[in-house]
């Protein structure tokens, strides 16, 4: 594909794990090294040139809000890797977790000493047994090997890294629910100000990345930030983890140029095209929680920017791919009983808000629904929607709206059709079958 | 850094408050209100209810927060009525009521419910949801003193809060999710904080309600008397709320100074002596052994005779739950009668970090002050069992659970008792009783625990021909010679000066919703100091600017 692939570039096939040795041989840790020789703030700086923006979701560039840790303030620093990955349709940090884990732990104790911290908490996705075993297995070599621990590399400074597991929320990959529940409260986000950053785990200033952030900047310090933006453009810089799943022929994890590969390319190279030689009928681009795109506004590369401009974000880079028989009421019932389920409960709109949302889709689903149902649900997702308005403490409520909104918007006419022929052609699918087996 | 000031502009005014004030005090503090449910100013932040939104301008543009977290900032312009934020708060509520069951016509958070009035002032005038509700648990028993309803909570936390971080004990929490969640007691056990009802007050809707209260009177019905609590010396401010002349509930009164927005559980369901069947309601004098009821005449008649006859070989034990004014008055009697035997009875109350002193006289400084205490080598309470006294007068005070005493008192030529209900005290050994009345049937002052005089209202009407306590003390002491007889307490109060100079120009009216702290370093206020040095000191007038509690 022409280009250099960067994170899993060594990595093992899927289901094995590299071990120490083979890490070290393929250049690992000399990007740790380096940076144990340079001022924190030199590290930072280079993250910040490299122009790397948060792989989560959010995109806000590492190194600026690595800047924001007060100094002096007497207090520890803590550095927490959010490896919740909890999103619907992402699965890509599992594949640094498992096959290069020491890349992470790497990326973690580079960060510490970049922004004054002893301890990193690698935060786990509960139902990710495979990526705990695997990280757990490399920090006992990391340990062993000094790349951890109290005499990091020989230079007689201390860092430890902990892996903690989460135990089942979506809310807990929201940056300060994780907090939270790192700290053994429920995971509930925090309001802010305080911003993480002055006063985040145990009130101590704390930064937060993504796995797939934190993994880069072991390469940004080893190979440079001219070697690191030689992929992606200014918009994005160096590669993007996508996961692909949904109606193709090859769900898969690829690492790609985001300024070269368009999210056609993603589904019809990587992914095989969509599965049963069907045509494709929309694509979610960025995980479950954004907007929705038709099939025809897919030609646009996997930058941030690029996603944006045309109606979507590119998220957390899980491209959820809908073929042409997919229902779209079908399709939102799922994500609205997803989010309904994960509201945490704590901000009136969206604790109320989501289960409204469910209740509605759920009427039109069910061929109960009224013609004036659909604007209803426009309205409803419009009421309890934009944490940017201060309508919320986070994002919970905006991931249930932007499908719910772009639905409508580009599906409208699958949610005018079940209201008029007496609901959602899975919801009638299944009522037939129900009236077989009962015959 | 804490007195630096922040200008900004709320709704078209200018204001400057200290930096570090949130935007909804700054409103507040206007006179004007945000709406709010989470936000409360004697916890922390929530942020989770979201109906306090507001615009903000800070120069890049309006955007619309929530304004209890929202420190104000130099140049920030504020919108509080604008079109945004107002529609905002009109989504809240309607997101607050499609689960809320509405049953507000059985609900005794009605009239004083948070979602009434905001539903009034800027409900929409319908809903959108036609769908089943969640269901939840309903009169769940947190406690004996706190019923739960999760149907009608709108999960603002304040009752979490309160438990953790002013009552120490962090046992409330949330569990569930989303439109699930519910308020839980950890582990499934039950409250057991003592300032628990405190949850009842501050819970802004009908989720938590007393036990003790509910279904009692619909609160518009109450008639609302401030006053202050009588069973310990910390006098935390009240509101006593009465109808058919019974006390059905007391809650805490607003006091910065005192007991900010709390009162113990103890301390407000301690009313229940107010409605005891065996009140006082006539005068009585013992005749062939027994007590007969007679007239106010006949029975202050005997009881200053008893007085005159007894002289310095008088035993008084002065109530230290009178008030200031009663206790002024009582020392006026001990003086003409010329006893040094002179006490009052020590009461313990439970301790803790928060409100409880330990000692369960609301005006034990009071007592002190008015030199209630023996005179140099005349016998206090802990002597009188062998003090070989003949004559005692027990004023407002009972010494039934110590018999020791008893069998003296018994053994007595003559004693006088008043008291509000009868006690075994009188039944065995008074010659004479004027029947007194409750704090909650007089006016006059307690002297809390730091010295702070605080006006106690009366909110009820005494039972039958019950005297206030300084009306009958007034009358006893005109009759032994102490001039004209006092018409109010506050009379009384105002004559004190002429003794106490450091009273002087004080009134009940000037001692103000919030009470007077009287000078530091006076005897009122220390510990164990009996007698009376009278300080150059005066009160200081206008200290306390009077502002009624804003309800929070």
């Amino acid at each position: 594909m022409g280009l250099r692939d960067r994170l899993l570039q060594h990595a093992p096939p899927i289901g094995s794990s590299q071990s120490y040795d083979d890490y070290v041989a393929s250049g690992g840790y000399q990007g740790l090294k380096k940076a144990l020789g340079m001022e924190p703030d030199a590290v930072t700086q280079m993250v910040l040139e490299a122009g790397v923006r948060g792989r989560g979701g959010a995109g806000f560039p590492a190194g600026r809000k690595w800047s924001f840790v007060p100094k002096g303030t007497g207090k520890p620093v803590y550095l927490a890797c959010n490896a919740d990955e909890s999103e619907p349709g992402c699965f890509k940090d599992r594949q640094i977790m498992e096959r290069v884990p020491h890349l992470l732990i790497e990326g973690c104790v580079a960060a510490c000493h970049a922004i004054g911290a002893q301890i990193a908490y690698i935060y786990v996705r509960g139902e990710y047994p495979q990526s705990i075993a695997a990280l757990e297995a490399a920090l006992v070599e990391a340990r062993e090997k000094g790349t951890v621990g109290s005499d990091v590399m020989g230079s007689g400074w201390a860092c430890d890294v902990w892996v903690h597991k989460g135990a089942g929320a979506y809310i807990c990959g929201e940056e300060t629910g994780l907090l939270s529940s790192l700290e053994g409260g429920r995971g509930y986000p925090r309001i802010k100000p305080p911003f993480p950053a002055v006063e985040g785990l145990w009130r101590s200033p704390t930064i937060i990345n993504n796995v797939e952030t934190l993994a880069n900047v072991p390469l940004i310090v080893r190979d440079g930030v001219e070697a690191f933006k030689s992929v992606g453009n200014d918009d994005t810089t160096g590669t993007r983890l996508v996961g692909i799943s949904g109606h193709v022929e090859n769900p898969c994890d690829v690492e790609i140029d985001p300024a070269t590969t368009t999210i056609r390319d993603l589904i019809e190279t990587h992914a095989g095209g969509v599965w049963k030689g069907r045509k494709l009928k929309a694509v979610i681009p960025g995980g479950s929680s954004v907007p929705v795109m038709p099939a025809d506004a897919i030609d646009v590369p996997f930058t941030y920017g690029a996603v944006r401009d045309a109606g979507s974000l590119a998220g957390a880079a899980g491209v959820i791919v809908m073929d042409e028989t997919t229902c779209m009421v079908d399709a939102l019932l799922n994500l609205m009983q997803f989010y309904h389920h994960e509201s945490c409960g704590q901000c009136t709109p969206c604790r109320e808000g989501t289960g409204w949302l469910e209740k509605l889709v759920t009427r039109i689903w069910k061929g109960e629904g009224r013609p004036s149902d659909i604007d209803l649900l426009d309205s409803v997702a419009d009421t309890i929607g934009g944490a940017q308005n201060g309508k919320t403490i986070c994002f919970l409520a905006d991931s249930a709206v932007m499908p719910t909104k772009s639905f409508l918007k580009h599906f409208r006419g699958d949610f005018v059709a079940a209201v008029e022929n007496g609901g959602s052609p899975v919801w009638k699918a299944q009522e037939a079958r129900r009236a077989k087996v009962s015959a | 850094m804490a007195d630096e000031l922040v200008k900004l502009t709320i709704d078209g005014r200018e204001v400057e408050v200290p930096r570090g004030t949130k935007v909804i005090e700054a409103v507040r503090d206007m006179g004007s209100d945000v709406p709010h449910y989470c936000w409360h100013p004697g916890l922390t932040v929530a942020g989770n209810c979201r109906i306090c939104m507001v615009e903000v301008d800070m120069g890049r543009g309006r955007q619309t927060v929530i304004s209890c977290n929202l420190d104000c900032s130099p140049g920030m312009q504020v919108f509080t009525q604008s079109d945004p934020a107002k529609q905002a708060r009109q989504d809240v509520m309607e997101l607050l009521l499609i689960n809320h069951p509405l049953d507000c016509p059985i609900c005794d958070q009605a009239g004083e419910c948070k979602l009434q009035e905001y539903s009034f002032e800027f409900g929409a005038d319908g809903s959108r949801f036609e769908f089943p509700k969640v269901h939840k648990p309903k009169h769940v028993d947190f406690s004996e003193h706190v019923k739960f309803d999760a149907e009608r909570c709108i999960l603002c936390t304040r009752c979490v809060r309160f438990c953790d971080e002013i009552a120490g004990e962090d046992e409330l929490s949330i569990v569930n999710r989303g439109d699930r969640n519910e308020i839980a007691v950890a582990r499934g056990g039950e409250m057991t904080n003592a300032y628990q009802l405190n949850t009842v007050d501050i819970c802004p809707v009908g989720a938590l309600t007393s036990t003790d209260f509910r279904f009692k009177s619909r609160v518009w019905f109450l008639k609302q008397t401030r006053s202050v609590c009588g069973s310990c010396s910390r006098g935390c401010n009240t509101t006593v709320g009465t109808r058919w002349n019974k006390v059905l509930r007391m809650v805490p009164a607003e006091n910065d100074d005192v007991n900010q927005w709390w009162m113990c559980d103890a301390g407000r369901l301690a009313f229940k002596h107010t409605a005891a069947d065996e009140r006082l309601g006539a005068p009585m004098v013992r005749k062939d052994g027994k007590l007969v009821e007679a007239s106010w005449d006949e029975a202050l008649s005997a009881a200053v005779e008893g007085l005159e006859a007894a002289g310095d070989g008088l035993f008084a034990l002065v109530s230290a739950r009178l008030t200031n004014e009663e206790l002024f008055l009582a020392r006026g009697i001990l003086d003409k009668v010329g006893t040094q035997h002179v006490d009052f009875k020590p009461r313990t109350w439970p301790k803790d970090d928060l409100l409880r002193t330990g000692d369960g006289n609301p005006n034990a400084a009071g007592a002190r002050f008015f030199g209630i205490a023996p005179g140099d080598g005349a016998h206090g309470l802990e002597a009188l069992a062998e003090s070989g006294l003949k004559a005692a007068f027990l004023c407002g005070e009972d010494l039934d659970e110590r018999p020791d005493d008893l069998a003296a008192l018994e053994a007595m030529d003559f004693v006088l008792c008043t008291g509000f209900h009868e006690t075994e005290t009188m039944r065995r050994c008074a010659s004479v009783v004027l029947p007194g009345v409750t704090e909650f049937e007089k006016d006059g002052s307690f002297t809390n625990i730091d010295g702070r005089m605080q006006r106690i209202q009366p909110s009820l009407s005494a039972p039958g021909s019950a005297r206030p306590d300084w009306k009958l003390l007034g009358q006893l002491l005109a009759r032994l010679g102490g001039g004209e007889a006092p018409r109010s307490a506050d009379q009384v109060l105002k004559s004190m000066g002429a003794t106490h100079p450091e009273l002087e120009g004080l009134s009940l009216g000037r001692l103000g919703p919030l009470g007077k702290s009287l000078p530091q370093g006076e005897s009122p206020v220390t510990e164990g100091e009996n007698t009376v040095t009278a300080g150059e000191n005066t009160v200081t007038e206008g200290e306390n600017t009077v502002t009624e509690g804003a309800s929070a």
